[in-house]
């Protein structure tokens, strides 16, 4: 596996990257890691535990040995299982404080039987659960990391209330995941290819996008994108395609993300495509160079999933030549960075 | 809206069963969710409304009435598996279907609002197929 020089944060990929991939006949979990390591888009590996394991939160003593085994045979390094704290699990009501641990922590065990030495869990773990699961972790070795995705910024409540408690606790086995949906300079191509399939007017998506990018808190733009697109003629199911760009694409500045520092235990490289121009490859809508200088100046050595996402609305670029045109990238921004004295 | 709503119903969706229609559908959600997931399924065949209520699932080689399936919080329906709709029209092998569907599914780590109330994740399907034998 090529690896970022030493002191470098380290590159990797998440199978969520390969959504489409996996429901292609003849796939299974062992072609799509082992295609990762032929492909050298490791040397990180993660997987999303409900979306890649048959059988989760539960997995039987023989899928834990046959999932390491072909973990081990790809050469890649386990670097984080996403696993899911569903809160809103039955009708009606939302799981207690005593369910929410359980749910969790019977799937921090799953994680620390498979190898992964982190879990991703999502903003609604609150910092009392986290607390309550904190001495688990430490005793299995394994990190627990709130995801920051957008519509989450550093400024939001839920993550000032996790940033007191992280540091209050002063403990290496919790802390944060940035995902660099949150802090993203354009809304990505394979939105309008989404947007033009489902009928939206060109001119409501442009509208959206300036609104998007105008000044001011996103949350405050919902009832003025509302109003126009339901006078433009938009329909219920469109108008509601259009506030998900608002909701999956957040414009916090990356320079911001040095905020979440020293709480930082993965990072997801969530990206929807990297292209080749006159100045050689960029990605419109994430500002790599400045992440990278960020992740380098904090000192970052652990794992940075590469997350393509743009699957979730087009099928127009094929996912591995995304993912090797982001490691490429990535890899040359990394090591051009200035070293850091720590 | 994406590339997976395309898939929920496929072309050899359609089963034509003595007892009625058979339906396999796949989850527009890259994640496997728990059976109280399955929020919403507005169904129609041949232009009739199918009561949700008259539905049978199959999931996980468990068949179960549709109601129940909201107390079904400790099994999923994964990724790569269908779940079989078994719906009360009658039908032979060879007949085509005009199938329409909205699945609503509930997605119970994304609290929405001030009340955290799950986000309902829509996908809607209208495809003419033709069942095949059992």
């Amino acid at each position: 596996m090529t690896d970022t020089a030493p002191g470098l944060p380290r590159l990797g990929t998440t199978l969520f990257s390969l959504t489409l991939e996996q429901r292609k006949p003849g796939r299974d979990l062992a072609s799509l890691v082992g295609e990762i390591a032929a492909r050298d888009l490791g040397p990180g590996l993660e997987m999303v535990a409900f979306q890649s394991l048959r059988g989760w939160p539960h997995p039987s003593e023989e899928q834990v040995r046959e999932v390491r085994g072909v973990i081990e045979s790809s050469g890649l390094t386990p670097s984080c299982l996403a696993i899911n704290n569903d809160l809103g699990l039955y009708p009606g009501r939302l799981l207690s404080a005593d369910e929410s641990y359980e749910y969790v922590a019977v799937q921090v065990r799953g994680a620390a039987a498979l190898g992964f030495p982190v879990t991703r869990v999502g903003v609604e773990t609150s910092p009392a659960t986290l607390e309550r699961l904190l001495p688990l972790a430490e005793e299995l070795g394994v990190k627990i990391g709130v995801e920051i995705h957008a519509p989450l910024t550093v400024d939001a409540p839920p993550v000032a209330a996790l940033k007191e408690a992280f540091v209050r606790l002063d403990t290496p086995w919790l802390g944060f995941i940035p995902d660099m949906s949150a802090s993203m300079r354009a809304v990505p191509e394979a939105v309008h290819d989404a947007h033009r399939a489902a009928g939206i007017a060109p001119e409501l998506t442009a509208l959206t996008e300036r609104l998007w990018a105008s000044p001011g808190l996103t949350a405050d733009k919902f009832p003025e994108l509302e109003a126009r697109a339901a006078e433009a003629g938009a329909t219920p199911p469109q108008i509601g395609n259009l506030k998900m760009l608002f909701t999956m694409h957040g414009r916090m500045d990356p320079d911001r993300w040095a905020e979440f520092f020293p709480h930082v235990v993965h990072v997801h490289g969530k990206f929807y495509g990297v292209f080749d121009g006159p100045d050689g490859a960029s990605d419109p809508s994430i500002d790599w160079p400045a992440v990278a200088r960020v992740l380098v100046e904090q000192g970052y050595t652990g794992f940075i999933s590469s997350e393509y996402e743009a699957h979730a609305y087009s099928d127009r670029w094929n996912v591995f030549d995304q993912l090797r045109a982001q490691h490429d990238l990535l890899k040359r921004l990394l090591e051009a960075q200035p070293a850091v004295a720590r | 809206m994406g590339p997976l709503d395309d898939q929920v119903v496929r072309e050899d969706s359609l089963t034509a069963t003595p007892d009625g229609l058979d339906v396999a559908i796949y989850t527009h959600w890259y994640r496997a969710l728990p059976l109280p997931s399955l929020a919403k399924v507005e169904l129609t065949v041949d232009g009739e409304r199918i009561d949700p209520q008259s539905l049978a699932v199959t999931v996980n080689g468990h068949r179960y009435a549709y109601a129940e399936l909201a107390a079904k919080g400790d099994e999923y329906w994964f990724t790569t598996d269908p779940a079989v709709l078994h719906v009360p029209v009658e039908t032979a092998p060879g007949r085509e279907h005009r199938v329409q569907l909205l699945l609503g599914l509930s997605i119970p780590y994304i609290l929405t609002g001030p009340d955290r109330v799950p986000l309902l994740a829509p996908s809607s399907t209208d495809k003419t197929l033709t069942a095949a034998g059992a």
